[in-house]
């Protein structure tokens, strides 16, 4: 089922340009044409609310105040034609949780809407899931697609270290200090290898790649 | 009311009741000296022995003075008992004119115990009650309601009985000015008209000062404030003068300020249009390309499409840059610091520019710690600063560049934002003046020709606003280093976006495929 967005926007063109667009992304928009409160009845199943600040009735601050006040934690990505700091602070003071100030490209309100509403990984307990990967924290053992896959240690914390966060960038430096054994000396060629020897144990099910100019990340395509 | 004209009225005001307490007094004691002497010569004069009988041979007539006088007569004045009586007795009775006015002769006029007179000349007694009770020898004075010169007192004779019981006497006091009632020489107009004068003298040149002052005041507020006022002297005029002028030069100092801020108001409005014009019309010129390309039923070229939309991304950053070039004219009264989630920070950089950069694709990476850093700064300069550098990057770069945006603790509580690309970079004796810029204050407000522009420009100031330093290096991958460094904020003050953020790390990262 997809996930419901509310949308409160006064302007024709750009409002109907954003439901398009949350509608092709996979989303199920409702719009507002104008501003009102939110009533509680109206928050269940609602997985964001995209909030214009300046709408020609209602102050949009008001609207976030008042969903605030009654203590709804639906998250709220204002939008703001005024690129101005202070209504910014005092957005995520009343809270907001992002803010997006025009002009902006579909792709970029898209992607920030489901970095808004994407769910944290899953870690149970001592274990981590990704994708087909998943990693046993207490045992250190280490699973693809449920076969055992036989990892050293520096191989496991390195990737334990990139799973924590999946799909987000680690940086060649802090994979070294952090990672490596600080005994031996560890340089970011020693770490390359280390690399380069992890990914021929996983396969092509768990990608662990190389970002540029920075370090490496672990795939989430799969996941 | 005129300042003249108040003086005078006070002065008058506060003389005159004065001048009339004085006149008020000294009738008074003249009256008293003129009864006390009119009293004793009577009295003196009933003592001859054969007073009483010559008053009751002739009642009607007793009592006149024995003879006229050359003056006008003497009763009260000064020497002791200076009336008729005596007088009468000096050899020689006639007398040079006295060189001051002297009073009328006194006048004695016979009454019987009834207080009837048979002198026709006799004026009616009042207040008999009082006259008929006197003791023998004793003086009544007859009461005034005003001080004149009139003098009168009875007296109870020493027989007192038969048609000469008593005796009214009648005199004055010295003539003055105005009769008896102010005194004989006018010498007390003198310090009153003196005074008048002193007050006179000494408010002239005050009052014409005021008056100059005036005009002066006119004058320069008629030309803006923009002539001085002239301040003479060292007294209060002079500190109201110098109190105008003053004055004069703090609406002439807020005139000009406000003559300056509307000039730089015309300007950013006047640069503003320029610098969106310039790639407006860029945009409507590949729009109408495309436009063409669709009537002649081909399809439309990817690289107008480019071109169409980096002009587009483009005209936003420059509007977004243009209003930031604002606040930093105002120095710190525009910004507006709290704490800045910097991972949130990057993200939102990050996303703005992904889509511009997935089409020229050119791969745009990022890297933030596990933990947001926080920093104190005016979120919108700062991001605005990053968001330059990163798009600076992007724009310089090639098809299939990359372009990397690093966030990263450092030590002593710092941050450092790096931003890395690919691109062409630019060559060690220009680095230096593109380090450089930003202390200038004339900034390169389009596209500059060696393509660095405003946005790195705003980079610099924001900056040294922030006490942030900027540094630009080559790039070990061929390109730019920039480096944005800062201290940040301390743990226990949590900013907005830390309070309200319940995913420490922001904004995955869907980026583009490398």
């Amino acid at each position: 089922m997809p996930d419901r967005i509310l949308l409160i926007e006064d302007d024709q063109e750009l409002g109907a340009q954003i439901v398009d667009n949350l509608r092709k992304a996979g989303f199920d928009p409702t719009w507002w044409r104008a501003g009102r409160h939110i009533e509680p009845q109206q928050l269940p199943g609602l997985a964001l609310v995209i909030l214009d600040l300046m709408l020609p009735t209602t102050y949009g601050m008001d609207i976030l105040k008042e969903l605030r006040a009654s203590g709804a934690e639906v998250p709220v990505l204002v939008l703001s034609a005024r690129n101005d700091t202070a209504d910014k602070v005092r957005a995520l003071k009343l809270g907001a949780d992002d803010y997006m100030t025009k002009p902006f490209w579909p792709e970029e309100l898209i992607e920030r809407v489901r970095a808004r509403m994407r769910r944290p990984t899953l870690q149970r307990g001592d274990a981590l899931e990704v994708g087909k990967l998943r990693l046993d924290l207490a045992t250190r053992g280490t699973h693809v697609d449920g076969a055992v896959v036989e990892l050293t240690r520096v191989e496991f914390d390195l990737l334990s270290a990139l799973a924590r966060r999946p799909g987000v960038a680690v940086t060649r430096g802090w994979l070294v200090e952090h990672v490596l054994d600080p005994d031996r000396e560890g340089n970011e060629r020693t770490l390359d290898v280390h690399v380069s020897r992890l990914r021929k144990k996983l396969g092509v099910a768990v990608k662990v790649e190389t970002v540029w100019g920075i370090g490496y990340r672990l795939g989430t395509e799969a996941a | 009311m005129r300042l003249r004209a108040r003086l005078v009225i006070a002065t008058v005001g506060v003389t005159v009741p004065m001048v009339v307490l004085l006149m008020w007094l000294d009738g008074r004691a003249r009256h008293r000296a003129a009864a006390y002497a009119l009293s004793e010569g009577t009295l003196r004069r009933l003592q001859n022995p054969d007073e009483r009988a010559r008053c009751e041979a002739a009642p009607a007539t007793w009592g006149r003075p024995r003879r006229p006088f050359a003056a006008a007569g003497s009763t009260a004045g000064d020497g002791p008992g200076p009336d008729g009586t005596v007088r009468d007795r000096r050899p020689g009775g006639h007398r040079p004119p006295m060189p001051f006015p002297i009073g009328a002769p006194p006048v004695n006029y016979a009454y019987d115990e009834q207080l009837i007179s048979v002198n026709p000349a006799a004026p009616r007694l009042a207040m008999a009650d009082d006259v008929r009770t006197l003791e023998v020898g004793a003086v009544h004075v007859v009461p005034r309601a005003w001080y004149g010169d009139d003098v009168d007192v009875v007296v109870r004779t020493p027989w007192g009985s038969g048609p000469c019981a008593f005796v009214l006497t009648h005199g004055t006091t010295t003539p003055g000015f105005i009769g008896a009632l102010l005194p004989a020489s006018p010498i007390w107009l003198l310090p009153l008209a003196a005074v008048l004068i002193a007050i006179l003298i000494a408010v002239g040149p005050v009052v014409a000062r005021i008056r100059r002052l005036t005009v002066a005041v006119n004058r320069s507020a008629a030309h803006g404030f923009a002539d001085a006022i002239p301040a003479e002297g060292t007294d209060e005029v002079a500190e109201l003068a110098r109190a105008f002028d003053a004055a004069g030069r703090e609406v002439r100092a807020q005139l000009a300020t406000k003559d300056q801020r509307e000039q730089t108001l015309r300007d950013f409005l006047a640069n503003t249009t320029h610098d969106v014009m310039i790639p407006l019309t860029v945009l409507q010129s590949h729009l109408a390309t495309l436009r063409e390309a669709h009537a002649a039923g081909a399809a439309p070229d990817p690289l107008v499409l480019t071109a169409a939309m980096a002009e587009a991304h483009y005209i936003g950053a420059l509007l977004h840059n243009l209003a930031v070039a604002a606040k930093l004219d105002a120095g710190e009264p525009g910004m507006l610091k709290s704490p800045v989630d910097l991972n949130a920070l990057v993200a939102r950089v990050v996303s703005r520019h992904a889509p511009i950069a997935r089409q020229r694709a050119i791969a745009l990476e990022h890297a933030v710690p596990e933990h947001p850093l926080t920093a104190q700064a005016d979120v919108t300069m700062l991001e605005q600063a990053v968001s330059n550098v990163v798009y600076n990057a992007i724009r310089h770069n090639r098809t299939g560049g990359h372009v990397a945006l690093i966030l990263e603790p450092q030590a002593d509580e710092r941050f450092r934002v790096r931003v890395i690309d690919d691109g062409p970079g630019i060559p060690p004796q220009q680095l230096e003046r593109v380090a450089q810029r930003g202390q200038r204050g004339d900034a390169a407000r389009s596209r500059a020709p060696d393509g660095q522009g405003l946005g790195l420009d705003i980079a610099h100031r924001v900056a040294r606003l922030h006490g942030h330093q900027l540094t630009f290096a080559a790039s070990e991958f061929g390109g730019l280093q920039v480096d944005l460094e800062g201290p940040t904020a301390s743990e226990t003050d949590p900013g907005p976006d830390a309070d309200r953020d319940p995913d420490p790390v922001p904004a995955g990262n869907p980026s583009p495929p490398s």
